[in-house]
């Protein structure tokens, strides 16, 4: 099944892991994505306040488990306060059940991408994003 | 490099090495140059010769400031001098040819040079110009100038009525220090 | 970008990431075997390690290195048992833990390279699953790890605010503070010719005060950069509970590591050199120190031994002490073994014989053990402690114990050097090796089968030219000013040099491989007037056999 080209786009990412936001910087410098812009953040507070100061981001890609403020938290504390909830946001996670998906959705969450990730799932991800977001033809 | 055959990947998808494989080989591929047709080079002076070395090769041309003597060093090390912060040795081209060492006159000058990823100084006798010669017009070197040093030499370019001594750099300092007959 | 340049970016990003967590998984492993091994079988541990093992699985499994993910999960599927099943709290267990984990390492340190290590993370889980299958009669269904807003990572680093940065990056730094002490000194010699010039002038005092002021903010900022480069020894200290664990397991003894001042800093420069002769001082404990079981239970000791490593932090420098509570050196085997070798013995007194044992050859094993050798380990721990310039002794009592006392600079990067000069050139000699420099007096030098010698402090020592040494090639006309009496460890060497021009904190500069090995020379500097120095080499100085 093909899958329709992503667009380069905002991106943040918000990871505790340098790891992955070096492979994040990959994923968004070359291929389709080649050109967006990315921010970075390292835990969830520098990630709320990354959200706040972009209302153009096209996504955020969110880790879940991270220390002081996890995943869920950023997006229950952005649903309460409002801020910017046209921007969408992906849960990253390692395993999830149902509950915890269900749960992640309540909050706000936009979908769910599982680790380990390929580039391709992320690509996908982007392109079935402004598929859905784009403006009738 | 190690692939993960027990993990499944989706059909046709990359994992992350073949696509940061794929990044490195999309940026090489770019990154290949076109054929050269032209000798760029940079000319310098021994002892009236004139020798020529690739100008990718040449990162600056300074003048002979103080050199300290390294004790112990290999033979044709004239020894090290401070470039803005960083200490460059300085090599004495001159005995590795097999001529006498420089005794330097304000014309002296060091060139800097990169070569095989070292950065070392070559202390010439004066530095002509940076000029583009016709590859065409390159010719193996005649047997006057060789010797036991034929095998850096790789050519010579006539030019009107000078001869230009190529040189290969990485060649040239690799050769034990053995003093030519 | 080179072919493989994404590649080892990745990879080192990944080793970087997950080496911590593989090392803070083994710690965490050893210290519940033997807390099992002591009665106390709760597994509280194993609850905290499960969101580490996690990290490490799913980061193994983003990069597709199969046996790490593999051996990630062997561990999460033991601790999930574990913390199950008290009855899985064993001696098997724990053993499976402390391998998988210490294999885990392995696999991370040689992430680079898929050929290390191949089939072991294979070998393992088939041992492992025999073990878990065995343990339990029927499939169990596997238990849902509760995830956590606890700290994911042991380290907690980023809890503290810290920051990783690319070591070079330091480096740098420090390149540019050296160029801009070079600069200073430029102007203090600018400033120094104006004011014999102009006098006193009232710009000139504020030029003083400027240049002074500047010169306490250099000396903030040095500090400032060198604490950059400072780490914990718990970095060194930590990869030692495995190997302590594994040798005395082969020599068939009991020995538990006990460390202390763990949160000791010191400059990277020195850690990463610091491991090799630790180890070699820990082996030598275990093989030749601590005595078999039986013979200690005879002596009314514990059956285990124990090995302290302790790092305190002085002014200056720090110590690092390596003490067991085996035998002791035996004087008289050492005295013997000296005697029969023909070495000289300066004197008899117990500090004296104990010395010997750092002499090159020098060994009272009757056996090589694949790791403390024939006691080359003594030599080789020596002669790189020497190497960082630092000093290394040993202290020991008959039937009680051995304590090997290491004392290091802190830094290699900054060394405070005497500048001296012979025959007009100026060389740097850091001030660590040098014992004493004494003017030359008349009747001082004696020549011995044409070797310079000379009294010094009631002993001889020999002496070399500085030019000959040097090999200035400049023909000698005036006797030389002083010499200089080097020494690294137990030996000394006089140098004779012109002049001694001062004291001086050079930024030292390795040399480049152009310039070969020399043995006289360790590296260079630049000086203060802007022109290179050499650095002396006083370890290779002191080891030279024949100077002419």
């Amino acid at each position: 099944m093909s899958h329709a080209t992503p667009r380069p786009g905002t991106f943040l990412v918000v990871d505790d892991s340098a790891l992955h936001h070096q492979m994040y910087r990959l994923i968004f410098a070359k291929g389709p994505l080649a050109g967006s812009t990315v921010y970075h953040a390292m835990n969830g507070r520098e990630g709320y306040a990354l959200l706040a100061a972009h209302p153009e981001l096209t996504l955020v890609l969110l880790d879940l488990n991270m220390p002081q403020m996890n995943g869920l938290e950023l997006l229950t504390r952005r649903q309460a306060e409002g801020l910017h909830p046209h921007v969408p946001v992906v849960l990253v996670t390692t395993e999830s059940t149902p509950e915890d998906e269900a749960r992640g959705r309540a909050a706000g969450a936009w979908d769910y991408l599982r680790k380990p990730f390929q580039p391709s799932d992320v690509e996908r991800l982007v392109a079935r994003l402004q598929a859905e977001r784009a403006p009738a033809a | 490099m190690p692939r993960s055959a027990n993990l499944p990947a989706a059909a046709g998808a990359p994992s992350m090495f073949e696509f940061a494989d794929q990044v490195a080989a999309g940026d090489a591929a770019a990154a290949a140059p076109a054929p050269v047709r032209q000798l760029h080079l940079i000319t310098f002076r021994l002892d009236g010769e004139e020798f020529g070395l690739p100008v990718e090769t040449v990162r600056e041309v300074i003048r002979v400031g103080d050199i300290t003597r390294v004790p112990q060093a290999p033979p044709h090390i004239r020894g090290v001098t401070n470039l803005r912060g960083r200490i460059l040795p300085v090599v004495e081209i001159r005995t590795r040819l097999g001529l006498a060492p420089l005794v330097p006159r304000s014309t002296a000058r060091i060139i800097v040079a990169e070569v095989r990823g070292r950065v070392l100084g070559l202390l010439v006798d004066s530095v002509a110009q940076v000029q583009k010669l016709p590859a065409d017009r390159l010719v193996p070197a005649p047997d006057e100038i060789k010797s036991a040093h034929t095998t850096y030499l790789t050519g010579v370019i006539h030019l009107n009525d000078r001869l230009i001594i190529l040189l290969d750099l990485a060649l040239a300092l690799d050769l034990p220090g053995a003093s030519p007959s | 970008m080179s072919d493989d340049h994404a590649f080892a970016e990745l990879i080192r990003d990944y080793i970087a990431e997950c080496l911590p967590l593989a090392e803070a998984v083994s710690d965490a492993f050893l210290r519940l075997e033997r807390r099992w091994r002591d009665g106390d079988t709760h597994a509280d541990d194993a609850t905290g390690l499960k969101g580490t093992l996690h990290t490490l699985k799913g980061n193994s499994a983003m990069m597709g290195l199969a046996p790490m993910q593999l051996v990630a999960h062997l561990l999460e599927d033991l601790s999930a048992r574990v913390l199950a099943d008290p009855a899985a709290r064993n001696e098997t267990t724990a053993a499976l833990l402390v391998e998988g984990s210490s294999l885990l390492v392995d696999l991370v340190q040689s992430a680079a390279d898929p050929a290390a290590h191949a089939g072991a993370a294979d070998e393992y889980a088939a041992r492992v699953r025999l073990h878990l299958g065995a343990t339990l009669g029927a499939t169990a269904a596997p238990l849902r790890l509760e995830r956590r807003n606890s700290e994911r990572r042991d380290a907690g680093a980023d809890a503290r605010g810290t920051i990783r940065v690319d070591f070079r990056r330091l480096d740098t730094m420090l390149e540019i503070f050296g160029e801009a002490m070079i600069e200073r000194s430029a102007l203090l010699e600018v400033h120094r010719r104006l004011a014999a010039r102009y006098g006193n002038g009232s710009e000139i005092a504020d030029l003083d005060r400027v240049v002074s002021s500047l010169g306490a903010t250099m000396k903030q900022l040095e500090t400032a950069l060198m604490q950059t480069r400072l780490l914990p020894i718990a970095t060194v200290f930590g990869r030692f509970g495995r190997a302590v664990r594994d040798l005395a397991r082969d020599e068939q003894k009991q020995v538990r590591l006990v460390t202390e001042g763990d949160e000791t800093l010191l400059d990277k420069t020195i850690l990463d050199r610091l491991g090799e002769p630790l180890v070699h001082l820990l082996s030598n404990a275990i093989v030749h120190g601590v005595e078999p079981e039986a013979e200690r239970v005879a002596a009314g000791k514990p059956a285990e031994a124990t090995v302290w490593l302790r790092a305190t932090a002085l002014a200056d420098r720090v110590e690092i002490t390596v003490t067991d509570d085996g035998r002791g050196l035996d004087c008289e085997r050492i005295l013997a073994k000296a005697q029969a070798l023909g070495l000289d013995v300066p004197s008899t007194d117990s500090d004296a014989v104990h010395a010997l044992i750092f002499v090159p050859g020098f060994s009272t094993a009757d056996r090589v053990s694949h790791v403390a050798g024939r006691g080359v380990g003594l030599e080789a721990a020596a002669a790189a402690i020497h190497a960082l310039g630092g000093g290394i002794e040993v202290g020991s009592e008959r039937g009680r114990g051995t304590t090997f006392a290491l004392s290091l600079p802190l830094t290699l990067a900054i060394v405070r050097s005497l500048i001296v000069e012979v025959d007009r050139e100026r060389y740097a000699v850091p001030l660590s090796h040098v014992a004493e420099t004494v003017r030359l007096e008349a009747g001082t030098l004696h020549e011995i089968n044409r070797r310079g010698v000379a009294m010094w402090r009631g002993s001889a020592i020999h002496v070399a030219d500085g030019g000959q040494l040097l090999g200035t090639g400049a023909t000698r006309t005036a006797p030389r000013n002083y010499f200089v009496v080097l020494f690294a460890g137990p030996r000394r060497r006089g140098v004779l040099v012109d002049r001694l021009v001062g004291h001086q904190d050079v930024v030292v500069k390795g040399l480049d491989p152009t310039l070969g090995r020399p043995a006289v020379v360790s590296g260079a500097t630049i000086l203060g007037d802007g022109r290179v120095a050499c650095i002396l080499d006083a370890a290779g100085i002191v080891a030279l056999r024949e100077v002419a």
